[in-house]
């Protein structure tokens, strides 16, 4: 289990990187909105992006302004993590949405750079792993971030399933998936305090 | 006295302000003006002339009819200036100017009183179903008039004016005035000894507790005991380590009760030797006893008993915390009129039964009261410490991560940290006398000036506490540093003073006039005291605070920017408060008194001084626009900062202010799922060298369906929307109390509220 000590040392270690390939970012990502710290979007505190733009649309979605694909503005890469840098307390980042692997390219690289600094990548999506698995033999994109996710949080959002008692989650159709050993450590995190839930 | 040469009719009586009646007499009339001249050594009236003058007064007076004392005093104005006496005359009207003043704010107490009477009663009719608010019940209203005559005869009567008229145009805040001549703050109780031996309560007397049950009960007896004796928190600063004492002696009964049982059934299996052996077990052997297991057939039957007592054992405990935290939910003190302000401490006793004591009280906390309220009541402080809590493999790391788990839920318990270099220095292992203890509302005393060999926690409080505007200071320094400093020594100069005259009032009562806090030797050596004896000598362990509200403010006035904003106006923060703190260690050497720096709580306070100073200097930008000073040191709540810069920017204010501080993080959201966040944010706090902590966030409660969380205009578990005749429970903290709706904060405090910035 990874403690309070060891988080803590690893958030001491990330210092900001200003190194050559963060700098050659040239892209833009379509954003709602971006939340600097939050602690409610996956364990530990995180910095947020809400994606703009989402194909599932599920009734009684909890951000249905996310939906519209124009909708939101762009934001570069560079800027992101430029703000991401200044938060030396987040434990790492959180893709939500919208749906996160409609812009899987550009948000791959932030993952990446986060991984750089430490970091762990959680990624909310409508769809089911397992449907991501296919469409990433067609898309590039989903294929890198799926290779950059730690920690996926699948499925739609089922009004009649929902849920207050799983963390993270707004149905209980929804899984917490580690897909990486940094994704298991997360999921450690929140399952430490479980024998007072 | 020469007698008066000029001799002329005069009225027989004259008409007093009251309407009765009373002889007329000349002296009266010639001491006034005698008196007024004594103060202008340029116009000196000979005792001739004053004869003369007030001959000339009584010749105006209509003989036949009874002047009234307005009447003579006008024509004495007149003749003074029609004589030549101008100077006189100008100081005469001042006196009397003065006088009518003190007169009116004599009757303003009544004025006060038809405010009270007439104002909440309507108010209570337009809204029945809050009737049960204090101030609105009879013995609420009785502590009300009774505490508005007390402030006003302390004005008028008792106050040097300095300290009076400082106090009413807000340069200070005298806190509790209407206590002035009557207690001291408050006490961190010591139960142990208390209970030895049993106690009264100056009403009864109650033998020493037999059960965990009455050891519960009989703390929150001693806790509204001493709450009628003081006027500020009563809390006990090792809450586990006392309970435990009441666990052992319930293991040893339901052990021999259990022994008892199982021979009345049949032969329970035991021989004579084990029998023996085992009606001399505490809770500690029993747990040490179940971790070992044999084989034998006694042994499993012995096994199977002990569990047997453990689970009774455990029950008992839970029973006892949940009657405690109701009882002090719902108990009364002062005459009825409010719930005692009630804190407790612990987090470091490793016994099994001090173990068991915190977490059933935990699980206690977390189900709430009755129909699954948040208690409001004790305020909780879980000491952490490292190697004891604060880390996987310490003894007690469980009972932190329980405790952050309550926390995320029912805002309690709040954090005190050990290991912070201010406390570090007192504390010795396995002697929890030498654990600093805080009160609910922040107070902390533990240095001792007077007596160094007693830096103690149990048996001592705080005296009593003043409070500076400070940013009143930075707005009239005009941006010169110097001139901040050098108004700070004078204003702090003058608190030294007036915090002195209030010990000299208190110092003079007698044990009898505290006959459980003192007569029941609560406070520290007051055994050593006859009951006929004044209390100076033990009262000399308690501390004398400076308070101070606002340094944000006062940083903006002096350099345009807050210490959240700019390096360099926290260096200037810490700057003031340093040289505050140096000041009062200097005096207290001086003195030998205890004289403490305290990051004044605010209730009442905060919105008190703003508006004082709006009307004084107009409204200007993030000093006085906001209805409220932001709190003692703290970074303003409308300005945007990461929780881990707040705790970083705050802590360095912890170490200076000895009287007590709190540091609060604001989180957005509902924290119980995601308790390793709240984790990092305790153990960063304690990392900084915060002493004292608490986090915030969101705790609202549906009535209906008994969801608890955070509640926007509709309930998430059951959907329903907020009426009027249904409202959601938004329970918020206020000064380190919870308050259960914004309806009972004051103005300024609800914006306060309304203005907070979350942290993360």
């Amino acid at each position: 289990m990874l403690d309070y000590w060891e988080r803590r040392a690893k958030l001491l270690r990330r210092k900001p990187d200003q190194n050559a390939e963060t700098a050659e970012l040239g892209e833009e990502v379509r954003l709602a909105s971006l939340v600097e710290e939050s602690i409610v979007d996956g364990p530990g505190l995180r910095f947020v992006l809400f994606t703009q733009g989402c194909p599932h649309r599920c009734p009684g979605c909890h951000n249905p302004h996310t939906h519209l694909l124009a909708g939101g503005r762009l934001y570069s890469l560079e800027w992101i993590l430029s703000l991401y840098d200044k938060q030396l307390a987040c434990q790492g980042i959180t893709f939500s949405g919208g749906e996160p692997f409609l812009q899987g390219g550009p948000l791959a690289k932030i993952a990446q750079a986060v991984h750089e600094r430490g970091g762990d990548v959680i990624t909310y999506t409508g769809y089911r792993l397992e449907r991501l698995q296919e469409l990433a033999k067609e898309d590039d994109g989903i294929s890198a971030l799926l290779a950059e996710t730690d920690l996926l949080i699948d499925g739609p959002f089922i009004q009649e399933r929902r849920s207050l008692e799983t963390p993270f989650v707004g149905s209980s159709n929804q899984r917490l998936l580690a897909l990486s050993i940094k994704g298991e450590q997360a999921l450690e995190q929140i399952d430490q305090f479980n024998e007072f839930r | 006295m020469k007698m008066f040469t000029t001799i002329v009719e005069s009225p027989k009586q004259i008409v007093k302000r009251d309407g009765t009646l009373v002889p007329f007499d000349y002296f009266k009339i010639r001491q006034a003006i005698a008196k007024a001249n004594a103060n202008v050594p340029s116009e000196t009236l000979s005792d001739e002339e004053l004869d003369r003058l007030t001959a000339e007064v009584v010749s105006h007076l209509d003989v036949n009819s009874n002047p009234g004392v307005e009447d003579i005093q006008d024509i004495v104005e007149l003749t003074l200036m029609e004589n030549g006496s101008s100077q006189t005359a100008k100081v005469y009207i001042l006196y009397r100017a003065e006088r009518a003043k003190v007169r009116k704010q004599k009757n303003a107490l009544m004025e006060t009183f038809k405010r009270l009477s007439f104002t909440e009663a309507s108010a209570t009719d337009m809204k029945r179903e809050n009737a049960n608010i204090d101030g609105n019940t009879a013995m609420g209203m009785m502590l009300k008039y009774g505490s508005e005559a007390s402030k006003s005869f302390i004005d008028h009567y008792v106050l040097p004016e300095d300290m009076a008229k400082a106090h009413a145009q807000g340069d200070i805040h005298i806190h509790d005035k209407d206590f002035y001549l009557l207690t001291e703050t408050c006490c961190q109780i010591d139960l142990q000894s208390l209970f030895r031996g049993g106690f009264s309560t100056g009403h009864g007397f109650l033998r020493e507790p037999q059960s965990i049950e009455s050891y519960a009960a009989l703390a929150c007896i001693a806790l509204q005991a001493n709450q009628n004796e003081m006027h500020g928190g009563q809390s006990i600063p090792n809450f586990e380590n006392v309970m435990a004492e009441g666990v052992q002696k319930t293991c040893r009964k339901h052990l021999r009760d259990l022994l008892e049982e199982s021979q009345l059934f049949g032969d329970n299996g035991l021989g004579e030797e084990e029998l023996e052996r085992l009606l001399t077990f505490d809770y500690e052997d029993l747990v040490a006893s179940l971790a070992k297991r044999g084989n034998e057939a006694t042994e499993r039957r012995e096994h199977a008993l002990l569990e047997l007592v453990q689970k009774r054992v455990q029950r008992s405990t839970y029973q006892a915390m949940q009657s405690f935290i109701h009882n002090l939910n719902t108990m009364h003190s002062r005459a009825g009129a409010q719930v005692p302000f009630t804190s407790i401490n612990y987090g470091t006793g490793t016994s099994h039964a001090a173990r068991l004591v915190m977490r059933e009280l935990l699980r206690a906390t977390e189900d709430g009261l009755g129909n699954g309220e948040t208690p409001i009541f004790p305020v909780q402080i879980f000491k952490v410490k490292d190697g004891i809590n604060s880390k996987a493999g310490d003894p007690n790391y469980d009972l932190f991560k329980q405790a952050i788990h309550v926390s995320a839920r029912r805002l309690f318990p709040n954090f005190s940290f050990l290991d912070a270099p201010f406390n570090l220095q007192y504390y010795r292992a396995d002697d929890d006398n030498t654990e600093v203890a805080y009160m609910g509302c922040r107070t902390r005393v533990m240095g001792n000036i007077y007596d160094p060999n007693r830096e103690v926690t149990k048996g001592r409080g705080n005296l009593s506490f003043t409070s500076i505007n400070l940013p009143r200071l930075g707005i009239e320094a005009r941006g010169s540093i110097d001139t901040f400093f050098s108004l700070l020594d004078k204003r702090m100069d003058l608190v030294f003073r007036q915090l002195r005259h209030r010990f000299e009032i208190q110092k003079r009562k007698l044990v009898l006039n505290y006959p459980f806090l003192m007569g029941q030797g609560i406070w520290l050596d007051s055994n050593t005291l006859e009951r006929n004896e004044e209390i100076e000598r033990v009262l000399r362990h308690g501390t004398l605070s400076i308070g101070f509200i606002g340094l944000a403010e006062t940083l903006v006035a002096l350099t345009g920017k807050h210490h959240g904003e700019s390096e360099a106006s926290q260096e200037l923060g810490l700057q003031i408060v340093s040289h505050m703190r140096k000041r009062c260690d200097e005096r207290a050497r001086e003195e030998e008194l205890n004289y403490t720096l305290l990051a004044t709580p605010a209730e009442g306070l905060s919105g008190r001084f703003v508006k004082l100073d709006q009307e004084r200097y107009g409204v200007m930008e993030n000093i006085t626009n906001h209805e409220y000073y932001t709190n003692s040191f703290h970074i303003p709540v409308y300005y945007k900062v990461s929780a881990y810069e707040k705790i970083a920017l705050e802590a360095p204010y912890h170490t200076l202010t000895n009287a007590g501080h709190i540091t609060y993080i604001e989180l957005d959201g509902d924290p119980s799922m995601n308790l390793s966040v709240f984790e990092d944010l305790i153990l960063y706090m304690k990392d900084a060298g915060i002493g004292y902590g608490s986090i915030n966030h969101p705790l609202d409660r549906d009535p209906k369906c008994g969801y608890t969380g955070v509640i926007g205009t509709s309930c998430p578990q059951c959907g329903r929307k907020e009426s009027k005749q249904e409202p959601f429970e938004r329970i918020r903290r206020i000064t380190g109390y919870l308050v259960g709706t914004l309806e009972r904060f004051n103005d300024a405090k609800r914006a306060e509220v309304g203005e907070r910035v979350k942290h993360a």
